[in-house]
């Protein structure tokens, strides 16, 4: 080190190592994005075609083995219907559960106990769902046998846990200080968590759930064993209704080509979905960030 | 981020607030918009105050009485228990999960902690401005003043008159009257904080508690809020937590002197920097340690 | 424990140094000037006058130091008093630094000649030894904040009043010899500058009780008794009582404006 001319330069071994580490994160971080960029492009390829057909998004699905296969229209209505009554059940009842957790349960022994199983549930593998479903309510003939809401029913099991974690997890960023405040003023705690905690909370509520709500939109297992397959257009979810994931399952080993080619396009009005789902999640969140 | 705060115009406000008439944008205090106060002014009196955070004895037997209309400090060294005492006033250290209290708090002869008592009614008439100001995100300042009297219930038919009688006693009303819907936390931080206060009074307590309301203030909002107080306490009782004690010198009639839970010395704030009685209050307020 | 405020309290330390050690340059003062008186030493009471421009020295510099702490460390409590103490005892340095000045202006005035009277002249030097160990006393006192000691000065004190008293008294029965007369008007004077010197010494004991107690108590001379009708009372007349009367006080008034017996003050003050 010279004294003179002042502050010392970095060894060239450290630029190389630097370089180095550089490189070889720059690799990680291709392989990661490398199949996710593969499979938007392939399910691009094959399913964008089909979007562009007549009758694709117009018409139902009909089970014939020969002529025209028809369109996906069934199994759109299926999905957004199961999905938007799983949405019903779940949504409150996970917001409920995360508010307990942190508004009056803390760290209790019970309340943990409570966080504990939810991370088990988190962890579940979605067809044991399914086929909790199927044993107690379609076995059980539980208001009749494969049916719309059943599945809706094994869908919010599945989103439950997501939900009360990301609430829970929402939640407790709210500042204490605005608890303490609210109480301070005489409010009584219940006031406290509907006009002062939910509302801070709630970009970060909508965030969550709409995350969870992406999750189920696209689960194949607990549909299978609950709603089972069909192809009519039912607006009752107290029938036997199509969906999009049990759709593209029924048809991705079909022989006939129009049959695959229809079942990339559902993948891709899935992904789509799913996608939709995400920007706007993130763009509510930027949202409330901004404010 | 912090919007610069914006010059007075005269607007038609005036017209629809009534009242004195509009003050330019460094608006004094003025606590006359309040009105008449009946009745003389309500003490605290604390007495043989235990308070446990789970097994750790946290105040030791604490008997203090805060005189009516009078502002009382509490100073100490952290950790002496000045923020728990001052908890324990308005029932707020039993929030904390394992934390409880014994012994007696009195606002005049009412005991604070007697069986039955309704805590929320208890805050509504001792009120508490923290230290670092805390206005809702969510709300408007006029929403934020009005939050005191929305969240516990009170069915006002004159909710604006009060939002602004408030705004106009802290001195922001200058200052915020032409953007009352504007979001709470965009005043800069001597205005949250005085937003806190307006909060607190147009709830109209008996007793104001301040957790060190001015440490996270710069020096001139500092001296703002302790004029503030200089002038609340024509109304309130107000005991005020500092561990700047220059400021409890400023603002102070009587300050109480704590140390690791216990209640050292209690005398008039003159006394207590030209002449303390007892050797810890001379080497704590001298700065021998602390 | 780790002593906090290390600087304020070496700076503290070292304005009560400062002021204290006026003192001595007074007491060094005293010494030279009363020399002088003896000696009829008029070089001598030059330097005295010269070198009372360090003790205005001393005391401008512990004025600012008292500023700068009051503006710079905020001194409460006991170390307000201290402050305020040395602020006070400064101020009484320097106007005994004045009073020897004023003793030391006298040698030339007074003659060439030896002195006059022996009776005076010892009474004189005897004053100038108690102002002496008053001042030694009152440094002490102040420096080891001894109560005891400050309020023993004031015992000390009565002495030099009475032999002030003494001194006026033997002026005025001198004789006749008009020198002797002049020299005996100026060692009136001297031992009043004498005296001066010894209440300032009560002022600092004053402070020091202060200091150690927060109390401030004018330590008047109650030890001492009221001035018998002495010779001395033939000079400051008092009216009889009801002549001061709230009725008949402003003829009193007039009469003593007239009469021109002006001192008559101790009488006529509520």
């Amino acid at each position: 080190m010279s004294a003179v001319s002042g502050l010392p330069e970095i060894s060239p071994r450290r630029r190389r190592t630097d370089k180095v580490m550089r490189a070889s994160l720059l690799v990680a971080t291709l392989i990661a994005l490398i199949p996710l960029i593969l499979i938007i492009y392939y399910v691009l390829k094959k399913g964008l075609s089909e979007w562009f057909k007549s009758g694709f998004f117009t018409t139902d699905p009909n089970g014939n083995f020969f002529g025209n296969p028809g369109g996906i229209r069934s199994a759109i209505v299926g999905t957004l219907e199961i999905v938007a009554l799983a949405t019903l059940i779940s949504i409150p009842i996970g917001i409920s559960v995360a508010l307990y957790l942190v508004e009056y349960g803390k760290q209790s022994a019970f309340a943990n106990v409570v966080r504990y199983f939810i991370d088990v549930m988190t962890g579940v593998p979605s067809i044991v769902f399914g086929l909790f479903i199927y044993i107690v309510l379609v076995l059980g003939h539980v208001g009749g046998g494969f049916t719309g809401w059943k599945g809706s029913v094994a869908l919010s099991l599945l989103m439950l846990p997501i939900v009360a974690r990301a609430a829970e997890v929402v939640l407790l960023l709210v500042p204490n200080s605005l608890r303490e405040a609210a109480l301070a003023l005489g409010a009584p705690r219940w006031r406290v968590v509907s006009r002062v905690v939910l509302p801070t909370a709630a970009p970060g509520l909508l965030t969550g759930s709409l995350l969870a709500i992406a999750r189920g939109m696209g689960e194949t297992a607990p549909l299978l064993f609950t709603v089972s397959v069909a192809t009519v257009l039912t607006g009752n979810l107290g029938a036997q209704m199509n969906t999009l994931p049990v759709q593209i399952f029924q048809d991705i080993t079909s022989p006939r080509n129009e049959i695959v080619a229809r079942a990339w396009g559902a993948a891709l009005t899935l992904v789509a979905l799913v996608l939709i789902l995400n920007i706007v999640a993130r763009l509510v969140s930027r949202r409330s960030r901004m404010a | 981020m912090i919007p610069p705060e914006t010059t007075s115009k005269e607007t038609s406000e005036m017209s629809k607030a009534g009242g004195p008439s509009e003050e330019t944008a460094e608006a004094a205090p003025d606590l006359s918009a309040l009105g008449v106060r009946e009745g003389a002014g309500h003490a605290v009196h604390v007495k043989d105050l235990h308070a446990y955070y789970g097994q750790h004895h946290s105040i030791k037997g604490i008997t203090l009485d805060c005189p009516a209309n009078e502002v009382t400090a509490l100073i100490g060294p952290s950790g002496s228990g000045k923020s728990t005492v001052v908890r324990c006033i308005n029932r707020m250290h039993e929030e904390i999960p394992g934390a409880r209290a014994e012994g007696s708090v009195k606002l005049d002869e009412l005991d604070v902690y007697a069986p039955g008592v309704d805590v929320t009614a208890v805050r509504r008439l001792i009120g508490m401005v923290f230290q670092k100001p805390n206005p809702f995100p969510t709300m408007s300042i006029f929403d934020n003043v009005a939050a005191g009297l929305r969240l516990t219930g009170t069915r006002s038919a004159n909710l604006r008159e009060r939002v602004h009688t408030a705004l106009r006693a802290v001195g922001l009303w200058g200052e915020v009257k032409n953007r009352l819907s504007e979001p709470g936390i965009g005043l800069s931080g001597g205005q949250q904080q005085r937003l806190c206060i307006a909060r607190t009074v147009a709830v109209e307590p008996e007793v104001i508690l301040m957790d060190e309301p001015c440490s996270a203030l710069d020096p001139v909002a500092t001296l703002k809020v302790e004029e503030l107080i200089d002038e609340l306490k024509e109304r309130y009782t107000i005991v005020i937590v500092t561990h700047n004690m220059q400021q409890a010198a400023r603002v102070a009639n009587t300050t109480a002197f704590l140390l690791e839970g216990e209640l050292i010395e209690h005398a008039s704030t003159n006394d207590i920097f030209t002449n303390p009685k007892d050797e810890r209050t001379e080497r704590y307020v001298t700065g021998k340690f602390g | 424990m780790q002593e906090t405020r290390h600087q304020f309290r070496e700076s503290l330390k070292e304005l009560e140094t400062q002021a204290l050690g006026g003192l001595d340059l007074v007491i060094s003062q005293l010494d030279r000037a009363l020399e002088s008186i003896s000696y009829q030493d008029v070089e001598l009471a030059g330097m005295v006058v010269a070198d009372d421009d360090r003790i205005d020295g001393r005391y401008l510099e512990v004025h600012q130091g008292v500023l700068s702490l009051l503006a710079r460390q905020a001194p409460v409590a006991g170390d307000l008093r201290i402050v305020a103490a040395l602020l006070h005892t400064i101020r009484c340095v320097e106007r005994m630094g004045d009073q020897c000045v004023n003793i030391a202006k006298l040698v030339p005035l007074s003659g060439y000649e030896a002195p006059k009277d022996k009776g005076i002249l010892d009474a004189i030097e005897r004053m100038g030894q108690l102002a002496r160990s008053q001042l030694s006393q009152s440094k002490e006192a102040f420096a080891t904040r001894n109560v005891q000691l400050a309020q023993d000065l004031v015992r000390q004190d009565a002495e030099i009043n009475r032999l002030n008293r003494e001194i006026f008294k033997r002026a005025v029965d001198v004789g006749d010899d008009q020198d002797v007369r002049e020299w005996a008007m100026f060692m009136i004077l001297v031992a009043r500058c004498l005296e001066r010197i010894g209440d300032n010494t009560v002022d600092i004991a004053e402070q020091t009780v202060f200091v150690v107690t927060g109390l401030f108590r004018e330590m008047a001379e109650s030890a001492t008794p009221p001035p018998a009708r002495s010779a001395t009372a033939r000079l400051t007349w008092t009216f009889p009582t009801k002549w001061t009367s709230p009725r008949i006080a402003p003829a009193t008034r007039w009469i003593a404006r007239k009469t021109s017996i002006w001192r008559a003050r101790a009488a006529l003050t509520p």
